[in-house]
């Protein structure tokens, strides 16, 4: 059962066009890696699968529910947006407290604590989201995108400016999300943690999906490891317009 | 910086917005300086003089506001957007040379965006007038030389306040007992104070070369006393939102975004503002009231009434610094409509200005023997708070104090305002000669101000509710 598809998505600002005929489709249980060179188009895909921008034209559907109902969808899921950003005048502990509050979710203070601990951030429980540092607020960003337990997560880089404990640490959460018959899609330049945890990746540049599936399937000879994929799909299209395999 | 600033103004009202702005201040200007034969029957040269000059020394200080913002600036408002003033944060640049840079760039923008199409639009009605050339040349000196005076004496008083808030107390003490010794003291005139007016009273170009020392002096000065890291220590405070949230229980559903705002807005320092941005205005209302009686002997019969109408529309720059304390980016990932933010400012707005509003028409009533009035400047003071915050959520939503510089809003708004608040006015005069009537008119404008706001309020989630947040 999928909880996203999209079908001859496109996104135009001006005359840009940042999405062409994206289709794609995330089933139920998935861990969903989507991959692309800076200006892709990933930030605006995960804008409309979340709700936070309208296509073009063509047609989403998250857990679903189309762009057209953007709280219904922000309430079904869970969101890391590309820049971290929590509240600049409330504390670490307010902050997953408002999210339990605006989600009516019930035991606030047992679930801010749990995350709190999770991410080590209970001595810092009490200092302005201001004053965190980068990867402090990054963490409070995940927390609360978890806080809910919701049965999608949509990703955008959720390891930047962590440190590699914390980079295991949630690799570890993630792929026991994915255990338990949730949902991960996620966008990352990293692509060592994108090969290890997803089981199905789509590649995006310039607005196009140039290849999906799982790498087995987009591997052009045995061995190739998802960087020369990569490159291959990206660079290749560049200079020799010779892609992967269409996208499908 | 230029550059910056224009596209920053596009950013939020669009080009359109943003050029037609000036071109509607061009146009006023003219519609005032072209029917100046009329109202120089009725006003003194020189009472018109002094309420230009006092005008653009109030806009300068608005403007130069720079030292206190800058910290905001760079730690709040633009959220995750970085300006050139964040430079020194990365680049081997001293912030006072980029506060000094800002500064003439605040200054040539407002200059080129207001200063020059208020002097253009009266330049335009030459003809019209009895307006010299000349004399248009000169104003325009002498409004410029009062915005820089303004907008200097402002930006030392925020870097002042930045080092000693004790010392910024005084210096602003030591400006208002100036301003004492002119008003009502009358111990000295007021080009004696506003140099360049000073000008106009006696001919004497000894007075423009002092102002421009003293923009010069002030703005240096403050660029000096600039200080150099504006990062404040990290800040602990005991959860208090969900404690906060039960106070706020009354708002139902949107008491967690009410209790966020409460503690954001007490906690960001803005608080102190807020209450000077309605409480000031108020207060002057009246001083200027009392001036005109008082000072120069015009016969104003201003009542209580009158001023209960005024609270409303006072309102506004209390609402706009509500919405200028926190971004939000972070909601746009939670199941949270910009409409929902909207309301919840409102509700604070009502409960920040509700107890102040009270105990000023109160003592307004008191001072003026019109107790017996106070239930009617109550509710008109009600109706139109309500109506006037209902206007600016619709139309403005989070960006009041940007989307109010696009010519097509501020032409809505003040469409929707202007006659609202001509007709309370006119009606608030007929009360000590015909209270039954104005009672009744008043009571029916009151009557129709709130169901009109009751469907304004319904149309902010319409127009707000599927709006991004950010800057």
């Amino acid at each position: 059962m999928p909880v996203i598809t999209t079908e001859g998505l496109g996104r135009r600002f001006g005359d840009f066009e940042a999405l062409r005929e994206v289709s794609l489709s995330v089933e139920k249980g998935e861990f969903f890696g989507l991959l692309g060179p800076n200006g892709a188009g990933k930030t605006t895909l995960v804008r409309i699968l979340t709700g936070q921008l309208e296509p073009s034209r063509g047609r989403a559907s998250t857990m679903g529910m189309g762009p057209d109902d953007p709280i219904g969808i922000k309430r079904r899921i869970g969101i890391v947006p590309e820049a971290e950003s929590p509240p600049t005048f409330l504390t670490a502990q307010e902050f997953l407290e408002l999210v339990c509050r605006i989600r009516e979710v019930p035991d606030v203070g047992a679930r801010v604590d749990r995350w709190l601990g999770f991410f080590q951030l209970e001595d810092k429980r009490d200092v302005l989201c201001r004053d965190l540092s980068k990867g402090q607020r990054q963490k409070a960003m995940l927390a609360a995108a978890f806080i809910h337990e919701p049965e999608l997560l949509i990703l955008d880089e959720p390891f930047i400016n962590l440190d590699p404990i914390f980079q295991r640490r949630l690799r570890e959460y993630l792929q026991g999300v994915v255990a338990g018959g949730r949902t991960v899609f996620m966008c990352s330049h990293i692509l060592e943690i994108v090969e290890k945890l997803c089981t199905r990746v789509a590649v995006i540049h310039q607005g196009r999906i140039v290849a999906q599936g799982k790498l087995d399937q987009i591997r052009q000879t045995e061995g190739e490891g998802l960087e020369d994929i990569f490159m291959r799909l990206v660079e290749g299209r560049n200079g020799d317009a010779c892609g992967g395999r269409p996208a499908g | 910086m230029l550059r910056e600033e224009w596209r920053l103004h596009r950013s939020f009202v669009g080009a359109v917005g943003s050029g037609f702005f000036p071109v509607m201040i061009f146009f006023f200007s003219l519609v005032l300086a072209a029917t100046s034969p009329v109202l120089l029957r009725k006003m003194d040269v020189s009472l018109v003089l002094l309420v230009l000059h006092v005008s653009a020394a109030l806009y300068g200080l608005g403007v130069g506001a720079l030292a206190q913002i800058g910290e905001q600036v760079m730690t709040r408002r633009l959220g995750q957007v970085n300006m050139l003033l964040q430079l020194p944060a990365l680049q081997p640049v001293r912030f006072r040379t980029v506060m000094g840079v800002f500064y003439v760039k605040d200054a040539v923008f407002y200059i080129l965006y207001s200063i020059i199409p208020l002097v253009g639009g009266i330049a335009a009605a030459v003809p019209l007038s009895r307006i010299t050339p000349g004399g248009v040349a000169l104003l325009f000196v002498t409004v410029l030389l009062t915005f820089m005076l303004g907008m200097g004496l402002s930006f030392l008083l925020s870097a002042v306040a930045l080092r000693s808030r004790a010392a910024a107390a005084a210096v602003a003490l030591a400006i208002a007992g100036l301003v004492a010794l002119v008003w009502p003291l009358r111990l000295l005139v007021p080009g004696q104070v506003l140099l360049p007016l000073g000008y106009w009273e006696t001919q004497n170009s000894l007075y423009l070369l002092s102002a421009a020392a003293f923009a010069l002096l002030l703005s240096a000065a403050a660029v000096l006393l600039m200080k150099e890291r504006f990062a404040p220590p990290g800040r602990r405070f005991r959860g208090a939102l969900l404690e906060t949230e039960r106070r706020f229980a009354f708002s139902k559903g949107l008491s967690a975004l009410v209790a966020k705002e409460w503690l954001e807005l007490r906690r960001s320092g803005a608080l102190g503002p807020v209450f000077s941005g309605f409480l000031g205005p108020l207060l002057g209302v009246y001083a200027v009231i009392w001036l005109f009686r008082s000072g120069l002997g015009l016969p104003l019969e201003f009542n209580v009434v009158f001023y209960g109408g005024m609270l409303g529309f006072l309102g506004l720059m209390t609402y706009s610094w509500l919405t200028n304390i926190e971004p939000n980016e972070f909601l746009n990932v939670q199941p949270v409509g910009v409409d929902e933010v909207v309301r919840a400012k409102l509700v604070l707005y009502f409960l920040l200005t509700t107890p102040v509003s009270l105990v000023y028409l109160v003592a307004i009533g008191a001072l003026n023997g019109e107790c017996a009035y106070l239930p009617l400047a109550a509710l008109v003071g009600l109706s139109t708070m309500v109506y006037v915050a209902a206007v600016t959520g619709r139309m403005t939503g989070l960006r009041a104090n940007t989307m109010l510089f696009d010519a097509a809003v501020l032409g809505r708004f003040a469409a929707a305002i202007v006659p609202p608040l001509i007709a309370v006015t006119l009606a608030s005069f007929l009360v000590r000669t015909a209270f039954w009537p104005a009672a009744a008119a008043l009571g029916a404008l009151s009557v129709c101000l709130l169901a009109a706001s009751r469907y304004l309020l319904a149309g902010i989630g319409p127009r707000w509710s599927r709006s991004a947040f950010g800057i």
